[in-house]
C-alpha cells in the first residue's frame, strides 16, 4: 500500500468519525421508563399499552405528514431538542407493588430515563411514582383512576385521566337525557367487583347520584375472577332494574355477558364502566351476544382519515387489535409528557416539570376526547372527560353521547344477541 | 473452631456488599434478599424444623404489613409502632388457627393454611378500615427519621442485616434447646415422639407461634421500604409461595438454607425481569419456571443440602444429618 | 321453594359437577403418590387451549377437542412422570412443591409466550345453546360437562375398585415396596397413574372451554378451588371430590344468591375450615 493510499484512507476515516460524531451528537435519544404489568393476571392490558406506547413513538420520531397538525407528528424526533429521538425503556411489574417500584427504581439510577410513566395498577402506580418522587422524575399517567394518586401533596405526579367523580358525571348527564327522551332510568342497578377499581368507582357513582337525589336500587358487589356469576344475574333478573351500570375487569365481563345469554336476561339498558367492557378481546369473544350495551369512553374512532383513525389503523397494525379506551388513554398520557419534554426543550428533570405544569392543550391536539389537558395544583387534569359509547352491531363501539361528539343516535333497548 | 472463621468472613462479606455493589439498584437488591431471607427463615422455624408445611404464612406477614400502615395511617404514628402491635397480634392469630390446624396431618394441614390465607385476604378486600381493596399507604414524605422511609436502600440494608440476625440467632439457639429436639423428633415420626412422652401438641404450637411472629417483622420491614400495602400484595397467596419457596430452594430445616435460598431466587427474579421483562412475552417466568423446577429435580434437599454433603465427603467424615 | 331458588341450586349443581371434573385428576395423583401437584390448574389451562386450537384451525368442537385434549395431556403426565415427578417424590414435600410450582410457570408462561395474553373464548352455540325446561334453564355445555364429571368419576372408581391394573395401583400406592416384591412395578403403574390424572384434566379444560373464557393466567384461578374440593373429598377419593364438588357449588350458588357474592368465597372457606375441625381426613379419605 503507497503511503498516500494510506494517507487518504486515514483522512477518509477521520471525515467519517467526525461526520459520524456530529450526526450523533444530532441524534441524541431522550430515555423514558414505562412500567407495565407484562405478566400476571393483568398481562392483557399491560401488553396493549405497550403496543400503544410503541406506536406514539413511532408518530413521534418518525415524520407523519398525514397526522396533519397532531403534535409531534409532522417531523422527525423531538423539535424542541433538534430532532432528538424518543427512546422507551419497557420494565414489567409483574402485577406486584414492590416489583413495580424495584423496576422504577432500576429505570431511574441504571437506565437514567428522564421520566416515567404507567403502571397500570392503581396500587402500583401509587409506589411507583413515590420512588420517582423521591429522585425527582416526572411522572405522567394516563390510566389509573384511584383518587388517592393525586391526594398525595406530590410535585413530580400528573395525570391525564379522567377519573370516578368525572365518570359519575358524565353518567347522571347521559341517563337524564335518556329519561328525557322517554326511557325508564328509576330503577338503578350497580354490579361491581370489589378491586380498588371496582369499588372506588362504585362508591363514587353511589355518592355522586345521591347528592342528585337518586338512590341506587340495587349494589351486586362480587370478588374478581369469579369461576361463576349465576347467582348475581338472577338477582339482576328477580329484581328488574331498568338500568345496570356494569364495573368489571375482561375476565368477569365476559362471564357476564355468557351467563346472561344462557340465563335469558336482558335488562333494558346495560351501561359499562369501560374496563372489560373496551377489551378487544371482550368484543371478540361475546361482542355478538352484547349488542346495545353502552359504555363509558374517551376515545372514539372518529371519520376516516382524521389523526384518529390513522393512529387506530397504526396501532391494528402493530398489535392486531382494535385501540381500545385503556390503550388510548395510556397512549395520550405518553403524549402529553413527550410534548411537556419538547416544549421543555431539555432532558432537565425541573425544566420538564415546569413544562408539564405549563400544559395547556386543546381539544384538536388531543387523540382522546377530552375538553383539554390542563393540570391542577395535585397534577390531575381538570378538562378530563369521557363520552359515551355503544356497541350497534357486535363489534364495534360509535359515539352516541353527548350530541356534539355523536356518530349515531343511542338505540334502546338492550338487544343482547 | 473453623466453623467460626467461615462464619466471620461470610459476615464480612455481607457488610461489605453495599460499598462493593454500590449502585441504589444492587444495594437494593441485596436489601431485599435479606428481608426475604428474613422471611423464609421465620417460616423455616415451623416449616423447616417443625416439618409442617404452612402455605399461609402471608397471614402474619400480611399482619406486620398493616399493622405497620396502619399504625400510620389511622394514628399518623411511626410505623415502627406496628412492629410489637403486628408481633403481639400474629402470635394471637397463630394460637387461634394453631390449635386446630395442627391436629391436621401432612397435606391438610397445608391446604387449610391456604383456607386461612384466602379467607385472610378476602376479608380485608371488604375491611373499610385495613383500606379495603385500596390498600393503606405509608408516609409519601417521612417526616423524620423514625418513619423509615429512605430513598437510598442503604439504611434498610443494615437494618434488615440486624433483624436477619437476631431472626438467625433465636432459630440456632431454639434448634440447640429442648424445644428443637421435640421439634426433630415430630419432624420423623409424630407418633413416635409422642410415645417417647415429646408434648407434640404445645410444641408444635409454640414454635408455629414463634415464626408468626417473626414473620409480622418480615411483613412490617416491607410496608415500611414499599410504603404500601393491600390485600394482594399482602395477603397474596403468591407471597407464602415464595417465602416458602426461598426456603425449600436454599435448604429447609436448615440454619442459613433460607438465606442461600433468598440470595439465589431474588437476583435471579430481579435479574430476568430486568432482562427479559421489558420484552413482554412472558419469559422471565419460562427462565425463572424452569431454574426452579430444575433444582428441585437435582437437589430435592436444597442448595445449601448439597454443599453440606459435599463438604463432608470431602472431610471424610460420615454424613451429615 | 321458589323458583329462582331452583335455578340457584340447579345452577350450582352444574357448577359442582365442573368442579368435581376438573379435581378428579388432583385427587388421584395426590391420593395414590401423595404428591402435591401446584401445576394442577395449568394443566386445565392446557386443555382449555388444545380445545380453542382445535376449534380455530380445524373449526372442531368438543368432539374432536375433548379426545384430543385427553391424549395430549396424557402424554404431558406420562413426560412430566419421568422426567420431574419420578424424582421429586422421592424428596421432601418442600421438593414438590418448588418442582410442581416451577412447572406451572414454566407452562403457564410458554403458552403465554406462543399465545400471547389476550382473552380468548369459543363460540356460544358450539354445544346446542340451553335447554328451558318448564322455565328453569340449563346450558347444554355445562350438562354436557356435568354428565362426563359423572361418567369420569364412576369410570376411575370402577377402575380403582374393580380391574386388575386398579388394585395394582392402589398396590403400589399402599406399599410400593411390597408391592414391587409381587413383581408389580412401580414405576409403570405411577406413570399410567399420572397419564389418566392427566388426561382426565385435558379432557375437564376442553369441556370447560366451552363456556369459560381462554387465557394463561386461567390456571390460577381454578387451581385453587381444585385444591379445596380435593382436601374436603379427601385425599385420593375420586367420590369424595364428586361430592365435594358438588357441594362446593350449591354453597356458591345459594350463598351467592341469598347473601351476595362477596361473601361466597368467604363461606367456602369458613365452611371447610369448619368441617376440617370434625373431620380432619376430608368427606371420604382415609383416616
Amino acid at each position: 500500500m503507497s503511503m498516500s493510499k494510506l494517507v487518504g484512507l486515514l483522512s477518509a476515516a477521520a471525515i467519517m468519525m467526525a461526520l459520524g460524531t456530529s450526526a450523533f451528537a444530532q441524534q441524541k435519544t431522550v430515555k423514558i421508563g414505562a412500567v407495565f404489568p407484562l405478566t400476571g393476571q393483568a398481562a392483557s392490558a399491560g401488553v396493549h399499552a405497550k403496543a400503544a406506547i410503541e406506536v406514539a413513538l413511532d408518530i413521534i420520531n418518525n415524520a407523519h405528514p398525514e397526522l396533519g397538525n397532531f403534535p409531534l407528528a409532522k417531523n422527525a424526533g423531538l423539535a424542541g431538542l433538534g430532532g432528538a429521538k424518543l427512546e422507551v425503556v419497557f420494565a414489567d411489574n409483574q402485577g406486584s407493588p414492590a416489583t413495580g417500584q424495584n423496576q422504577a427504581l432500576r429505570l431511574i439510577t441504571e437506565e437514567k430515563v428522564v421520566a416515567l410513566t404507567g403502571a397500570y395498577q392503581s396500587g402500583i402506580t401509587l409506589t411507583t411514582s413515590a420512588i420517582s418522587e423521591k429522585y425527582g422524575i416526572p411522572f405522567v399517567n394516563g390510566e389509573s383512576v384511584a383518587a388517592n394518586l393525586t391526594e398525595r401533596g406530590f410535585k413530580w405526579f400528573f395525570r391525564t385521566t379522567p377519573i370516578a367523580t368525572d365518570f359519575a358525571k358524565v353518567y347522571y348527564d347521559f341517563l337524564t337525557e335518556m329519561k328525557a327522551s322517554g326511557a325508564k332510568t328509576d330503577h338503578i342497578a350497580l354490579v361491581h367487583d370489589t378491586t380498588e377499581y371496582g369499588a372506588s368507582v362504585a362508591a363514587t357513582i353511589t355518592s355522586a347520584f345521591k347528592e342528585k337525589g337518586i338512590a341506587i336500587a340495587q349494589d351486586v358487589a362480587y370478588t374478581t375472577n369469579a369461576t361463576d356469576v349465576q347467582s348475581q344475574v338472577l338477582q339482576l333478573k328477580e329484581k328488574k332494574p331498568d338500568v345496570v351500570i356494569m364495573i368489571s375487569y375482561t375476565s368477569d365481563a365476559i362471564l357476564f355477558a355468557k351467563t346472561m345469554q344462557s340465563l335469558d336476561y336482558k335488562p333494558p339498558m346495560l351501561l359499562a364502566d369501560d374496563a372489560g367492557y373496551s377489551d378487544p378481546s371482550f368484543l371478540k369473544a361475546v361482542g355478538k351476544i352484547s349488542i346495545g350495551a353502552f359504555n363509558r369512553s374517551s376515545w372514539s374512532v372518529g371519520a376516516p382519515g382524521s389523526a384518529t383513525a390513522i393512529i387506530a389503523k397504526l396501532y391494528k397494525d402493530k398489535s392486531g387489535d382494535e385501540m381500545d379506551d385503556t390503550a388510548a388513554r395510556e397512549m395520550q398520557g405518553f403524549f402529553v409528557l413527550a410534548d411537556a419534554i419538547d416544549r421543555a426543550g431539555s432532558t432537565e428533570s425541573a425544566k420538564i416539570q415546569a413544562a408539564l405544569k405549563a400544559t395547556d392543550m386543546k381539544p384538536e391536539q388531543l387523540m382522546m376526547g377530552y375538553k383539554g389537558i390542563k393540570f391542577d395544583d395535585k397534577g390531575q387534569n381538570i378538562l378530563a372527560s369521557g363520552l359515551i359509547i355503544q356497541l350497534q352491531d357486535g363489534e364495534n363501539y360509535v359515539a352516541v353521547f353527548p350530541k356534539a361528539n355523536a356518530e349515531k343516535a343511542p338505540v334502546m333497548p338492550y338487544k343482547g344477541w | 473452631m473453623r466453623r467460626y472463621v467461615w462464619l466471620l468472613i461470610a459476615l464480612a462479606l455481607v457488610i461489605a456488599y453495599p460499598w462493593v455493589f454500590s449502585t441504589p439498584f444492587q444495594q437494593r437488591l441485596g436489601a431485599l434478599v435479606l428481608l426475604y431471607a428474613i422471611a423464609a427463615s421465620a417460616w423455616n422455624i415451623i416449616g423447616g424444623y417443625a416439618g409442617q408445611v404452612s402455605v399461609g404464612h402471608v397471614v402474619f406477614f400480611g399482619c406486620g404489613a398493616y399493622a405497620a400502615m396502619g399504625a400510620y395511617a389511622h394514628y399518623g404514628l411511626s410505623p415502627l409502632v406496628g412492629i410489637p402491635a403486628g408481633f403481639a397480634a400474629s402470635v394471637a392469630i397463630a394460637a387461634v388457627i394453631g390449635v386446630p390446624t395442627l391436629r391436621l396431618a401432612g397435606h391438610y394441614f397445608s391446604m387449610a393454611t391456604i383456607a386461612v390465607a384466602e379467607l385472610a385476604r378476602l376479608i380485608v378486600t371488604n375491611t373499610d378500615y385495613l383500606g379495603a381493596a385500596v390498600g393503606l399507604s405509608g408516609p409519601t414524605v417521612p417526616r423524620n427519621v423514625f418513619d423509615l422511609s429512605f430513598i437510598s436502600a442503604l439504611p434498610y440494608y443494615y437494618l434488615f442485616l440486624i433483624v436477619l440476625a437476631i431472626t438467625l440467632v433465636i432459630t440456632w439457639w431454639m434448634a440447640r434447646s429442648r424445644m428443637g429436639f421435640y421439634l426433630r423428633a415430630i419432624k420423623d415420626s409424630e407418633r413416635a415422639a409422642r410415645s417417647l412422652g415429646a408434648p407434640a401438641s404445645r410444641t408444635k404450637l409454640h414454635a408455629y407461634m414463634l415464626s408468626a411472629g417473626l414473620t409480622s417483622v418480615a411483613g412490617a420491614l416491607y410496608a415500611m421500604m414499599f410504603g404500601f400495602v393491600d390485600p394482594e400484595s399482602g395477603l397474596g397467596i403468591l407471597i407464602s409461595v415464595k417465602i416458602l419457596i426461598m426456603a425449600a430452594l436454599g435448604g429447609a430445616g436448615l440454619l442459613f438454607g433460607p438465606l442461600v435460598g433468598a440470595a439465589i431466587l431474588v437476583p435471579l427474579e430481579e435479574i430476568s425481569n430486568a432482562w427479559l421483562g421489558g420484552k413482554g412475552a412472558g419469559l422471565t417466568f419460562v427462565v425463572y419456571g424452569a431454574i426452579i423446577m430444575l433444582i428441585a429435580r437435582f437437589q430435592p434437599g436444597g442448595i445449601l443440602a448439597l454443599v453440606n454433603r459435599l463438604l463432608s465427603k470431602r472431610k471424610g467424615a460420615p454424613h451429615a444429618p | 321453594m321458589s323458583f329462582v331458588l331452583v335455578q340457584v341450586i340447579v345452577g350450582g349443581l352444574l357448577l359442582g359437577a365442573v368442579y368435581a371434573l376438573f379435581s378428579s385428576g388432583l385427587t388421584l395423583v395426590w391420593g395414590m403418590m401423595n404428591v402435591v401437584n401446584f401445576a394442577h390448574g395449568d394443566f386445565v389451562m392446557v386443555g382449555m387451549y388444545v380445545a380453542y386450537v382445535v376449534y380455530t384451525l380445524l373449526g372442531g368442537g368438543p368432539l374432536v377437542g375433548a379426545p384430543l385434549a385427553t391424549l395430549l395431556l396424557a402424554t404431558l403426565g406420562i413426560v412430566v412422570y419421568f422426567g420431574l415427578i419420578r424424582d421429586i417424590m422421592k424428596g421432601p414435600m418442600l421438593a414438590q412443591i418448588l418442582g410442581t410450582f416451577g412447572l406451572a410457570l414454566l407452562l403457564r408462561y410458554s403458552v403465554f409466550w406462543w399465545f400471547g395474553a389476550n382473552f380468548l373464548s369459543l363460540p356460544e352455540n358450539l354445544v346446542g345453546g340451553t335447554f328451558d325446561i318448564g322455565g328453569i334453564r340449563i346450558q347444554a355445555s355445562r350438562l354436557l360437562a356435568g354428565v362426563v364429571a359423572l361418567l369420569v368419576t364412576l369410570g376411575l372408581h370402577l377402575l380403582l375398585t374393580r380391574t386388575t391394573l386398579g388394585s395394582r395401583m392402589l398396590a403400589v400406592a399402599e406399599d410400593s415396596t411390597a408391592a414391587q416384591l409381587m413383581g408389580i412395578r412401580p414405576d409403570t403403574m405411577q406413570a399410567i397413574a399420572w397419564a389418566i390424572a392427566a388426561g382426565a384434566t385435558g379432557l375437564a379444560g376442553a369441556l370447560i372451554a366451552t363456556f369459560f373464557y381462554v387465557v394463561p393466567t386461567v390456571g390460577e384461578t381454578l387451581g385453587i378451588v381444585a385444591f379445596v374440593t380435593v382436601s374436603l373429598g379427601g385425599f385420593g377419593s375420586v367420590p369424595g371430590a364428586l361430592v365435594a364438588g358438588l357441594l362446593i357449588g350449591v354453597i356458591e350458588s345459594l350463598s351467592g344468591y341469598l347473601i351476595g357474592a362477596v361473601y361466597k368465597d368467604m363461606v367456602v372457606y369458613a365452611l371447610f375450615l369448619g368441617f376440617l375441625w370434625f373431620r380432619p381426613q376430608g368427606l371420604m379419605g382415609k383416616s
